[in-house]
């Protein structure tokens, strides 16, 4: 039995967090042939909400309503980050096309205003963010305007407490009540998990049973909130159901990861990619990385690939590497030195590994390891030793690229998204231009 | 020997295996395969097989219950589908006795009635003694041959007795053919046939008689004592037309016993002096009412009980129903009646689907012919399932638990089986006793008690790996940290685990939940998870493992789990502690 | 295109209707089929011990690679058992000298190049969907159809190498071909609740109910199967509590349908090809 030939494409992503996922569906919507390697799972600790830019600079901790405005700021103050060297023009075009192919996969986002939003979590925090899923964006409005609101909880979901979200918001939001209801079907089981509760709700009969429950504890409320569960393949049209029965906004609350939205989220981008006729390798490995001399194309040998299901060597016009920082293994960490995981690539990282913390865990400026990462070029092309792109059209996006800290500038889905619009920009012109395809 | 002592002997025999007959078919009735086998009465089932004989007979498929049935019984037809060498052997055997018990054996009420001037001596007697007997012999020599070919080649089960049986049966062939045979060329016979026919006639007459049957008729005379003209006369021919030829054949048509008895011319004399005319008839007679006797304490039951197998089977598949109740009583007859019918032909073992199990698990009661005997020595009370009494099952239980569990109904034993046993529904009936006996399958097993319990059991019967032992479990994700270490708790295994989902809904509901059987294994307390019903339930859909985000096999770890379990657990049946 | 057709225990004590469809729709598009004396796959052992069922897997796939034939199997159970066993004897060495003893107890051997094939891959990308669309007489027009695809052909993907196994599309793009329209359904990809069956009945008949009652309110008249665990499973729950109406057909059944062959060469009853059917309660989700 002969293996299948070598699979040929345009351009190989390698990472299926955020910013792999973008990268494969910017390129395929370009018509670039695309095949993209990897677990996708990261994406499961999302929480639904892309964030674009929320704070900067990170020691303070200033927070900003104008995203675009927190980006001009950025640019003067730290013009290495990535975000800045996109821009805000490619910033809008890269967030209105991932948002709107999200949307064509049955995830729809809110429409955007321009500004960033803030959203009541299920730990009662308020968080800013960019782009709200439409299940979501009642909660925004509510929060903003504070009118009567019933927020509900579900006997047995243990990691949603209606009840701490009222304690914690409570004071400035008197208008907040919560109630409890036990799910239908559901009263011997101890535990609830929302995935299962969101499935369970796509039902007919257990959807309309539930929202009977909590009609009559409307009352006078304009808005009624829920754990994210309402509808995890067809979300958008269990949260419509709840709003045309219970006559009122009816929202979704981020819940703790893995939640739902990030199932939705993994769902809805799986199936954009499939729709586009990427051909996706799961649970595969990038064994080896090799480049042709001059313009001759990227090779990559996998590991992990079924036999005989399709190939396990890839030959690509160019390389997207997109594969995360240290849970997603792109980013590699011995006692002394961080390094890159498949081609071993140049890491700017602080000298010695003495330096890379702060002695204070919680330090809000961060700590200097987390800003290490791959330096690229204005082509997003990472850097060698001598400072020049590794190979023609390999590029790296996303968390692995150095001078940001995502987590504490709440900017992860932008600096995802936003360099894997850039690099494929700059991967098709170049593919363009070299007559691959 | 006396004609009453015969007589006596004779009656002796055929009450003996009526009595025995009775006793098997009593068995059928009364024992139980299943945990509805007790439903009915023996009388009840009784009835209910006639039942549904009366229903299928009665119904439009009643040609083609009493077709199949005679060339399925008689004919052999489904044997000969499958195994032609042997079938045809088994009609030699099976017509030649026959036919041989009608016209030879039972000579005087059968044949010499049908016709008045019967004579063993004349033709077509003489040829066709010898042709059925040939028959008999060749086919019994075959069946053997390939019966011990089978033996050695594919360990069937053994048959009680049934080496001792082929040899009672070739013995009576055997010394037919040599009392045929010698009287064929013994001069005693001669004699005291002169005696009785001849006995006005003149020694030179009688000279020449023997010069005629010496010459014609294969006698061996010795002519020291009894004179033998020097030729055939004239004298000698009428003699014998008057006197032997109306009654005697010349035996040349006797191809086995006429050159049998050419050949122990030279022995004829010492034969005589020895009367081996009586003495061989004795043996011969001894011989059949022996087998007589004992064929329904052997597995050559089979005569009687194979056909009522076919029987029951083709009125089955008539679709003629007498009635649930009925039915269902008769079905446990065809149960009880399987051990017995079973001619051990080893077709189901060759087409078994699990044989290479068997064969690496060593346990031959993963195979048909190995499950129905043992079936029904769990019927007959000799091999209990629950041990010495005090509640443990015996070891030899387990493993017939082993088999029958891992048995995956695919039927090839029952549409393979010659004689038409319902082995499938037989499993199932066996499956049921074990649960009965607390020997249910394992998964049921292990949720009788809950993980906590379990794991002080199993724990004490952990097996040492030894690297080149025959390791049914083989290398392990559930000791190699490597394979679980990265487990961050997300708790995505969870949330997408049908089982979870569902059990919450269905009120069953599981005790731990994939995350935290990963936490057992990070803390070093898989035993724990051993016992566990999220383990004895996984559906092994592999959603857990799929979704992982840090790519651990989830689901490979569950079903190795179980094989740990099950591997620990051949002792801890047997102990029940 | 030849193939040793695996058909596991299942089919033919219980289905014998995925046997003929299969013989029949793959005769059609001219796939030889060749019957070697096959076991059962293992599966029933996976719980006991991974030797043992590992060495039950490979005494097939040696008899096939002793034929010079891939393996084609309908059982998606079968597959996935299969394709476990080969990786299992493909990353353990001391599993792999512990089989090949085994297998030589048997007079056995195997070196690794078998092939394991799904019959909708064989249909999707051997045969293709332009040759099935050619085959195609009288389209299944108006048949709202359910695509069961089975745990077994999807995940895990670095066994199964089906198709992307969270947004597979390759029975929707087959059930397309025979002019039926396939319906998404949102538990699509959820067991059906067979292996559970022994262990936990209530559990597993809730999984399947559940399933049953999610693809009628898509708008599903038939569920579409690909392998006879799932198929009978289906069945099985409409026999023991109350569900929607609705259809079971197996995909050989359906394209031969399409294809005009008789109801009879497919195991169904005659006058199956009149009616293409819709689920008779189904309210659909609003949209």
């Amino acid at each position: 039995m002969t293996r299948a030939a070598t699979r040929r494409c345009d351009v190989a992503v390698i990472g299926a967090g955020m910013a792999g996922m973008a990268a494969t569906l910017f390129a395929a919507q370009r018509g670039l042939s695309c095949v993209q390697v990897g677990n996708a799972g990261g994406l499961l600790f999302a929480s639904g909400l892309l964030d674009l830019l929320g704070v900067h600079p990170v020691a303070p901790g200033r927070a900003w309503q104008d995203p675009f405005a927190a980006l001009a700021a950025l640019a003067r103050d730290e013009p290495g980050h990535p975000l800045a060297r996109v821009g805000a023009t490619a910033i809008r075009d890269a967030f209105d096309a991932f948002v709107a192919a999200l949307g064509a996969a049955g995830l729809p986002y809110a429409p955007s205003t321009g500004r960033n939003q803030a959203m009541p979590t299920s730990l009662g925090t308020i968080k800013t963010t960019y782009a709200v899923p439409r299940s979501m964006a009642a909660g925004v409005a509510a929060l903003q305007a504070r009118p009567p609101c019933l927020l509900v909880e579900l006997r047995g979901l243990r990691e949603f407490s209606a009840r701490q979200v009222v304690a914690a918001l409570g004071a400035s939001w008197p208008g907040l009540r919560y109630r409890q209801i036990e799910l239908p079907g559901m009263a011997a089981a101890a535990e609830l998990y929302a995935a299962h509760v969101a499935r369970g709700l796509e039902a007919r009969e257990a959807r309309e049973r539930t929202i009977d429950l909590v009609k009559p504890l409307v009352g006078d409320a304009r808005a009624v909130g829920f754990p994210a569960v309402l509808g995890l393949a067809r979300g958008a049209d269990v949260h419509a159901a709840f709003e045309a029965a219970l006559g009122v906004p009816v929202f979704e609350m981020p819940t703790m990861p893995t939640s739902v939205p990030g199932l939705r989220l993994l769902a809805a981008l799986e199936a954009a990619v499939a729709m586009r006729g990427v051909h996706r390798y799961p649970r595969a490995e990038v064994r080896t990385l090799t480049f042709g001399a001059g313009g001759a194309a990227a090779t990559l040998e996998l590991a992990g690939v079924a036999r005989n299901e399709g190939s396990e060597r890839i030959v690509a016009g160019a390389v997207v590497l997109a594969t995360g920082r240290f849970s997603g293994r792109g980013l590699v960490a011995d006692r002394a030195r961080v390094r890159e995981a498949i081609l071993g690539l140049p890491v700017a990282q602080p000298d010695s590994r003495a330096a890379w913390h702060r002695r204070d865990f919680l330090d809000p400026a961060g700590h200097a390891i987390n800003r290490a990462g791959l330096v690229v070029d204005d082509a997003w092309r990472p850097l060698d030793e001598r400072g020049r792109p590794a190979w023609p059209r390999l590029h790296a996006i996303g968390s692995i690229l150095a001078h940001q800290d995502w987590m504490r500038a709440k900017c992860g889905s932008g600096l995802a998204i936003a360099t894997a619009w850039a690099a494929i920009d700059h991967a098709a012109g170049a593919l363009g231009a070299a007559g691959a395809g | 020997m006396a004609p009453a002592l015969l007589h006596a002997v004779l009656a002796a025999s055929i009450a003996l295996c009526v009595a025995g007959v009775v006793w098997r078919v009593s068995g059928w009735l009364r024992l139980g395969i299943g945990p509805d086998a007790r439903d009915a009465t023996p009388w009840q089932r009784a009835r209910a097989v006639l039942a549904s004989l009366a229903a299928a007979l009665a119904s439009r498929r009643a040609p083609r219950v009493a077709g199949t049935f005679l060339l399925d019984a008689l004919l052999l037809r489904r044997l000969f589908a499958r195994q032609k060498l042997r079938a045809f052997a088994h009609l030699l055997v099976v017509a030649g006795i026959t036919l041989l018990v009608l016209l030879h054996a039972l000579a005087p009420i059968v044949t010499a009635r049908l016709f008045p001037a019967y004579q063993p001596t004349l033709e077509p007697w003489l040829f066709l003694r010898n042709v059925l007997g040939a028959a008999a012999l060749v086919g019994l020599a075959v069946l053997v041959a390939g019966r011990a070919r089978d033996r050695a080649r594919d360990g069937l089960p053994r048959r009680p007795f049934a080496t001792a049986f082929a040899a009672l049966l070739g013995i009576v062939l055997v010394s037919g053919f040599l009392l045929e045979a010698h009287k064929i060329a013994s001069p005693r016979a001669f004699q005291r046939m002169a005696d009785q026919f001849a006995a006005a006639a003149e020694p030179a007459e009688l000279a020449a008689l023997r010069a005629l049957w010496a010459r014609d008729y294969g006698v061996a005379f010795d002519a020291r004592r009894d004179p033998v003209a020097t030729t055939v006369t004239e004298q000698g021919i009428r003699l014998h037309e008057s006197a032997c030829a109306s009654c005697h054949a010349r035996p040349t048509s006797a191809f086995v016993s006429w050159p049998l008895a050419r050949m122990m011319a030279p022995v004829t004399a010492f034969l005589d002096a020895t009367h081996a005319d009586a003495w061989l008839l004795h043996l011969h007679v001894l011989a059949c009412l022996l087998g007589l006797a004992t064929l329904p304490f052997t597995t050559f039951l089979h005569t009687l009980a194979a056909p009522a197998s076919l029987l029951l089977d083709a009125v089955a598949r008539s679709g003629a129903s007498p009635g649930r109740a009925p039915a269902a009583a008769a079905r446990a007859v065809r149960r009880t009646l399987a051990p017995d019918a079973c001619v051990r032909c080893g077709l189901c073992d060759a087409g078994c689907s699990v044989a290479p199990l068997a064969r690496f698990l060593d346990n031959p009661l993963l195979l048909p012919a190995h499950k129905l005997v043992a079936t029904g020595a769990v019927a007959r009370g000799r091999l209990p399932l629950s041990g010495d009494g005090d509640g443990r099952p015996a070891r030899e239980a387990v493993r017939i638990a082993d088999g029958a569990f891992l048995c995956t109904d695919c039927g090839r034993c029952t549409r393979a089986c010659p004689v038409g046993l319902d082995l499938a529904d037989l499993w199932d009936a066996g499956r049921g006793d074990l649960a009965a006996s607390g020997l249910p399958g394992t998964a049921t097993w292990m949720q009788a008690r809950p993980a906590a319990a379990w794991a002080d059991a199993l724990a004490r019967r952990a097996v040492p790996r030894s690297p080149d032992a025959v390791d049914a479990t083989g290398a392990l994700l559930s000791t190699d940290r490597r394979a679980f270490a990265r487990c961050v708790q997300c708790q995505t295994c969870t949330n997408v685990c049908p089982v979870v989902a569902h059990g919450a809904m269905a009120a069953t509901g599981v005790d731990l939940t994939p995350q935290k059987v990963m936490n057992l294994l990070r803390l070093g307390l898989a035993d724990l998870a051993l016992g566990s019903r999220m383990v004895w339930t996984c559906a092994a859909c592999y959603q857990c493992q799929q979704h992982c985000p840090e790519g651990i096999r989830v689901a490979d770890i569950m079903c190795e789990l179980r094989s740990l379990a099950v591997e620990r657990l051949g002792a801890v049946r047997e102990e029940r502690a | 295109m030849r193939y040793a057709l695996f058909l596991g225990c299942k089919i033919p004590a219980a289905l014998p209707a995925y046997e003929c469809s299969t013989r029949a729709v793959l005769g059609h598009l001219g796939v030889t089929l060749v019957d070697l004396d096959f076991a059962c796959c293992g599966y029933p052992a996976r719980s006991y011990g991974r030797d043992a069922f590992v060495v039950a897997a490979l005494s097939n796939l040696a008899r096939a690679e002793r034929a010079g034939l891939d393996v084609l199997t309908p059982c998606t159970c079968c597959y996935g058992t299969l394709r476990h066993a080969m990786r299992f004897f493909a990353e353990d060495a001391g599993l792999r000298s512990r089989v090949a003893r085994a297998l030589a107890d048997q007079g056995l051997a195997w070196s690794g190049t078998t092939g394991v094939v799904h019959l909708l891959t064989v249909l999707a990308g051997t045969v293709g969907i332009a040759r099935l669309t050619d085959a195609v007489r009288a389209p299944r027009t108006g048949l709202h159809v359910a695509a069961q695809y089975g745990c077994h052909a999807l995940r895990p993907s670095d066994v199964t190498g089906i198709d992307n196994p969270m947004a597979p599309t390759i029975f929707e793009t087959l059930i397309r071909a025979t002019g039926a329209t396939p319906v998404d359904w949102p538990r699509r990809l959820d067991c059906c609740g067979d292996p559970l069956h022994e262990a936990d009945a209530a559990l597993s008949g809730h999984m399947t109910r559940t399933k049953i009652v999610d693809a009628v309110e898509s708008g599903a008249g038939t569920i579409c199967t690909a392998c006879p665990h799932c198929h009978l499973r289906f069945d099985a729950a409409r026999a023991t509590a109350p569900v929607p109406e609705v259809r079971t057909l197996l995909y050989t059944q359906l394209l031969g349908l399409a294809m005009g062959l008789a109801p009879g060469a497919l195991g169904l009853p005659a006058g199956a090809e009149g009616s293409p059917g819709q689920g008779a309660a189904g309210a659909a989700l609003a949209r």
